[in-house]
């Protein structure tokens, strides 16, 4: 059973003058412990079809399944469980909280879940040192490097154990060699952890070096 | 996300923005401090004026009641006298004068309700002393009088009491009560020896009066120096001088009317200069009395509720009755003559326990009679305070309320200012719940902030305005006033305003925390 899934999925923003298809009909299957590579141009459509699979965005038409489930009957409330239990979302701009450390964007995620404090720091001291910034721990992003940042958030992203990782053009904004680092960090995940990865870019050459298979999208369909 | 958590986070995100935050708590803080000052302005008034009455140990079981008087009687008779009984029915009525001057003389300010329909006479006091739940009954017998102390003569008014259980004679400082009722004892208040000091005929002379407005107190003394004033003063002897007892009274003495004239009634020349001499007395064909000082009652003090025509000392009630007979006002005689009125003008009660005032006054009143107790005033005057705080309160809201305008506008820019980090919150698993939790409880820390230093700045303002108070009191009573708190601030008032300013702030927090949780992660995320 696939652990990701898209049936058949559209989404439409309705605007002014028309209606803009961002994805027309697209349906994937994405098995436990793949490493897939998402390709297209720009406008194509890749980062609305990995906000589904991220449970922050709902589609217009079809559905999106996790472990054979459907996300559509969940409340708001069961939506943002999903998002901190089951999937964990890395993102171009490293969307780490600007004045919190190193340490302690990592502790939010786990504060969402529950832990206590001292469990918290304990948890994120480990997570940072799985992604080798333990020695960063009390830095703010701001006296990180961007590769550094993007490893705390990838540390972020794995805090609640989740199955899928979900990484939208995590590389965007790095050099070729720090890209490199982070999509191999990501394939450590999976390799190690069997962790499932969806990676959006637009670099060919990391997508052929890593993923298991590529998607492409056009116009909002699958190529 | 755990309680101390959103605390915790809701404490960062208000220290992240420290000038907003403060200029926020200040426009909370003038709001609280304008509620505590207010109210605590009209509780200190209410404790000042009724904390005074609830001083007094038997307030709540106190009752007066009062019998027909003259005019009264005069009036349910239609205007015919007790003269007239023997005469034809088909007396005239109308040649009568109708509601000749008042001649009553009562000391009190009459009282204003339904007038008394019978005359409290000795039979009808002893049918209200048999009413279920009084404790005691004492008919209320005064009289001008004119009593030598201390080698000094006043005008005073004398009054009876009972010996052994009468509760006026209660709160002794010094002393006992009457050992019979006919007893050659006096027991006198406090005041009695105040009144005959060098300092206070010196004050009378210099016309400066005997009070300081509204502001009283028994003494500056000291507790023990008190005390031993009114051991000093037990066993001495006072003078009173009386019309003789059986015979009719003058009608003047020295061309002084004997009228009955509240003992302070403003403008009152009792002067010192209106000494008596013993001689002057014999020559005149008067008696003296000689009382011997065998208690003394403690004086309540405080600010207002001062009752005009107050005794100042007490005789044994019946020495005290037949020296009234003896020095009432001849116009007085007369009315009760024509009246066939021959009752006293009002009696003493206490009832067993506060619960009975109700019950006893409507028997009392089904009676015929008038009843009157400070307990039933009360009730109106606390629901006339209650109306004053709850206005002062509502100006102090009205600036909270100002307050809470800012609270909002601050959490409304903080949300903007922190859209991707809400969206960031929900992205890693925030639900919405939790990131609103947060933002209400950033604004009850405000409110919490707010609250704690209004209270504190309330209470400093009260403290400066005290201080000037008292001495603009101290100026216009020009005499040696104690020390009056203007305010209170019970904890119930400073626990309200913070959970009050908590409310509003939390109200404040609802339509920006409703938006923060609306928040669009996609949107707030998006690259930029
Ligand atoms: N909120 C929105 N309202 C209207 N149109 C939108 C909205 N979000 C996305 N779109 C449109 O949907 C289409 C797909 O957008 P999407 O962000 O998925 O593209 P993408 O493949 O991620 O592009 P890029 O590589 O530039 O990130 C675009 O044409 C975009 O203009
Ligand atoms: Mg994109």
């Amino acid at each position: 059973m696939p652990i990701l899934e898209a049936r058949n999925v559209t989404r439409e923003y309705p605007m002014k003058a028309e209606t803009v298809r961002a994805l027309a009909g697209v349906s994937v299957a994405i098995e436990r412990g793949e490493f897939v590579a998402i390709l297209g141009t720009s406008g194509s459509g890749k980062s609305t079809l990995l906000n589904l699979f991220g449970g922050l965005d709902r589609p217009t038409g079809g559905e999106i399944l996790f472990d054979g489930e459907s996300l559509a009957p969940l409340s708001s409330r069961e939506m943002s469980r999903y998002r901190l239990r089951r999937v964990g979302m890395i993102f171009q701009s490293f969307n780490l909280i600007p004045t919190m450390t190193a340490r302690e964007n990592v502790s939010l995620a786990l504060a969402f879940a529950g832990l206590s404090k001292t469990e918290r720091r304990k948890r994120s001291l480990e997570l940072l040192d799985r992604v080798g910034l333990s020695q960063r721990a009390e830095h703010l992003p701001s006296e990180l490097s961007g590769g550094e940042q993007q490893r705390v958030s990838i540390a972020r992203a794995i805090a609640n154990a989740p199955q899928a990782l979900l990484a939208d053009e995590p590389t965007g904004n790095l050099d070729s060699n720090r890209a490199a680092e982070v999509i191999g960090l990501l394939d450590e995940m999976r390799r190690r952890d069997g962790k499932t990865v969806v990676l959006v870019t637009h670099d060919q050459e990391l997508a052929q070096n890593f993923a298991t298979r590529i998607i492409r999208l056009k116009d909002g369909k699958v190529v | 996300m755990n309680f101390t958590d959103i605390i915790a986070l809701a404490a960062r995100n208000l220290r992240q923005a420290k000038l907003r935050t403060s200029l926020t708590v200040i426009g909370v803080v003038v709001g609280v401090a304008a509620i505590i000052t207010m109210v605590s302005f009209g509780i200190g008034l209410r404790r000042n004026i009724i904390g005074q009455a609830l001083g007094r140990l038997d307030v709540f079981t106190a009752m007066t009641v009062f019998g027909a008087d003259t005019n009264d009687m005069l009036a349910l008779r239609g205007g015919r006298t007790a003269l007239d009984d023997g005469e034809e029915e088909d007396a005239q009525d109308g040649a009568k004068p109708e509601d000749p001057p008042s001649t009553n003389s009562s000391p009190a300010p009459a009282p204003a309700a339904a007038r008394p329909r019978r005359v409290l006479d000795d039979e009808a006091l002893a049918e209200i002393a048999k009413l279920d739940g009084v404790s005691f009954a004492a008919p209320i017998v005064t009289f001008p009088s004119f009593v030598r102390f201390n080698e000094r003569t006043r005008q005073q008014w004398a009054a009876g009491a009972r010996a052994g259980d009468d509760p006026r004679l209660r709160n002794l400082l010094a002393g006992r009560g009457f050992s019979d009722e006919n007893a050659d004892e006096v027991v006198i208040k406090e005041e009695f020896l105040n009144g005959y000091s060098d300092e206070a005929f010196r004050r009378r002379r210099n016309r400066r009066g005997n009070s300081g407005g509204p502001f009283r107190q028994a003494s500056d003394k000291s507790d023990e120096e008190r005390k031993r004033a009114a051991e000093d003063a037990l066993g001495k002897e006072i003078t009173l001088y009386s019309a003789p007892v059986g015979d009719a009274s003058p009608t003047s003495v020295f061309g002084i009317p004997l009228l009955d004239f509240p003992s302070n009634f403003p403008g009152r020349s009792d002067d010192g200069a209106n000494e008596v001499r013993d001689e002057v007395a014999d020559r005149s064909g008067f008696d003296r009395y000689v009382f011997r000082i065998v208690g003394v009652v403690k004086s309540e003090d405080g600010m207002g509720l001062r009752v005009y025509g107050r005794s100042d000392f007490y005789l044994p009630l019946e020495k005290a009755k037949r020296l009234r007979e003896a020095n009432v006002s001849p116009m007085e005689r007369m009315g009760d003559a024509l009246a066939g009125h021959s009752g006293y003008w009002a009696a003493e009660l206490r009832v067993l326990d506060p619960s009975r005032i109700k019950p006893v006054t409507k028997r009392v009143t089904d009676l015929g009679f008038r009843a009157f107790s400070l307990a039933n005033q009360l009730e109106e005057i606390e629901r006339i305070f209650l109306i004053v705080n709850s206005s002062l309160a509502l100006i102090g809201g009205i600036a909270l309320l100002v307050a809470s305008f800012g609270i909002s506008n601050t959490m409304i820019m903080s949300i903007r200012e922190r859209t991707r980090e809400i969206g960031v919150m929900k992205a890693i698993g925030g639900s919405d719940g939790e990131i609103m939790r947060i933002f209400f409880v950033e604004a009850s820390l405000i409110g919490l902030a707010g609250g704690v230093m209004g209270v504190i700045g309330g209470w400093g303002i009260d403290r400066v305005a005290n201080t000037l108070a008292n001495r603009w009191v101290l100026r216009q009573a020009g005499q040696a006033v104690r020390h009056i708190e203007f305010f209170s601030i019970p904890w119930y008032l400073s626990g309200g305003a913070i959970l009050f300013a908590m409310a509003i702030s939390l109200i404040a927090a609802i339509y920006p925390a409703m938006r923060a949780a609306r928040v669009d992660p996609i949107k707030a995320l998006r690259y930029e």
